[in-house]
């Protein structure tokens, strides 16, 4: 199985290592092949919102940064796998500049989807997605956006599974392993 | 003697022109400068770009006792200048301390004819005012928003009729420190079309759009399938 992991924490130490470093342990002992991005290392412009991938170059952001291998990879993933702090309820902007992209993967014409009218999918089969928030501490409110936001974007990605777990930061390494190999258990990827 | 209140108007679009954003948003202080409110326009985009347009930004939203956003959805949510935005905000207030009362509201527009998909995007707004201590002052949906075009709202006619008499409202409800009525935030949901016309009307425009680009044939490409990761 391919997996993709899309780092979006703004900085690498303390809590941001070790969720990584857990997601990393538990798809390797799962055996997948992974393919990470660390987004705050990379080059991607904000989405101008000129629908230019849609209608000039079908499927392709017309700017050529790492915005292109990231949806590239996407496609071809069987897993895609996120990992932010949770900011008022959504992903961190280091993240959210990543996916606002995405919408290359999609095609411009409406269909009814789930009693909504959505993009039509662009290719025949999307990966399974994993979002990981972390918070803190408890904010139920925060949480339940959080778990919303992942819900809507699973349509609109047309994903096969989805789950959108939240972590902690006074929680040990060995708590977030186990909540990690369970929320890859609910996406269907097991040891 | 009370001092005139201050409004400010930020914008989420990234078009720096044509933005639908843009064009709610400017209706919606040009009715509170008709009031005697003092209003100031702030582009996020570039803001967030550069620490003197953050500095600016910060300047901006200490002085306001009224902040409106208005921005497109996009994924689901707000853009990422606008959390960069919400972010840095955030943190400079906290470090800060004490600041004055302000009320809260946003304008979400979304490219689908439903306005109820842009009820998270609004919720993330109200998730910052309350960790930030905003006096939350509603969040109005507007579904099928490209139809406006990125025009002068009162340039198009009697489609926008139901849009701009919310925004007046609005308007009203804020200059008197009260948040956005429900009449306003219903009227607002209810949008400009059908969904079947303006489904219609935005596949026949992305054809149009297309053909200039000589692209209308190549619509439906997939250009990153490498046809070699298999179904699990």
């Amino acid at each position: 199985m391919k997996a993709m992991v899309m780092d979006g924490f703004e900085s690498g130490g303390g809590t941001a290592q070790a969720v990584y470093k857990a997601v990393e342990d538990e798809l390797k002992s799962c055996g997948c092949e992974i393919e990470s991005f660390r987004l705050r290392d990379l080059t991607i412009a904000d989405c101008a919102g000129d629908f230019l991938c849609w209608m000039k170059t079908p499927g392709t952001c017309v700017v050529d940064d790492d915005n292109r291998k990231i949806a590239r990879t996407m496609v071809n993933s069987d897993l895609h796998v996120v990992l932010t702090h949770i900011t008022f309820g959504c992903y961190s902007s280091t993240l959210k500049k990543a996916l606002d992209h995405l919408v290359q993967n999609i095609n411009p014409f409406f269909r009814k989807f789930q009693g909504e009218v959505h993009h039509e999918p662009r290719y025949d089969r999307y990966p399974r997605y994993l979002a990981v928030g972390v918070l803190p501490q408890s904010d139920k409110e925060s949480e339940r956006i959080f778990q919303t936001l992942v819900h809507r974007n699973s349509i609109n990605m047309y994903t096969p599974a989805y789950k959108a777990g939240v972590l902690y930061e006074h929680q040990s390494p060995d708590e977030m392993r186990q909540r990690i190999r369970g929320y890859l258990g609910e996406v269907g990827v097991r040891q | 003697m009370t001092s005139q209140q201050k409004v400010l108007l930020l914008v989420g679009s990234p078009k720096a022109s044509q933005s639908s954003s843009d064009s709610l948003g400017t209706y919606l202080m040009e009715q509170m400068a008709s009031k005697g409110l003092e209003t100031e326009k702030i582009r996020i985009h570039p803001s967030v770009r550069s620490e003197e347009g953050l500095e600016k930004l910060f300047a901006a939203c200490d002085s306001a006792d009224i902040l409106i956003l208005t921005f497109p959805l996009y994924v689901d949510c707000l853009p990422a200048p606008v959390i960069k935005a919400f972010e840095c905000v955030a943190r400079h207030w906290k470090a800060a301390g004490e600041r004055k009362k302000k009320m809260f509201l946003a304008i979400c527009n979304s490219g689908f004819p439903e306005s109820s998909q842009n009820e998270t995007a609004l919720a993330i707004c109200r998730q910052f005012a309350r960790e930030t201590g905003l006096d939350w002052a509603g969040g109005l949906a507007l579904g099928g928003g490209g139809a406006i075009g990125g025009q002068p709202l009162k340039s198009r006619g009697r489609m926008v009729k139901r849009v701009m008499t919310a925004l007046d409202m609005t308007a009203t409800a804020l200059a008197d420190g009260q948040p956005a009525p429900q009449k306003a935030v219903d009227l607002m949901a209810k949008g400009m079309f059908p969904s079947w016309l303006y489904t219609f009307m935005g596949d026949l425009g992305m054809k149009m759009s297309a053909r200039k680009y000589g692209a209308q044939k190549r619509l439906r490409d997939k250009p990153y399938r490498e046809g070699n990761a298999k179904a699990s």
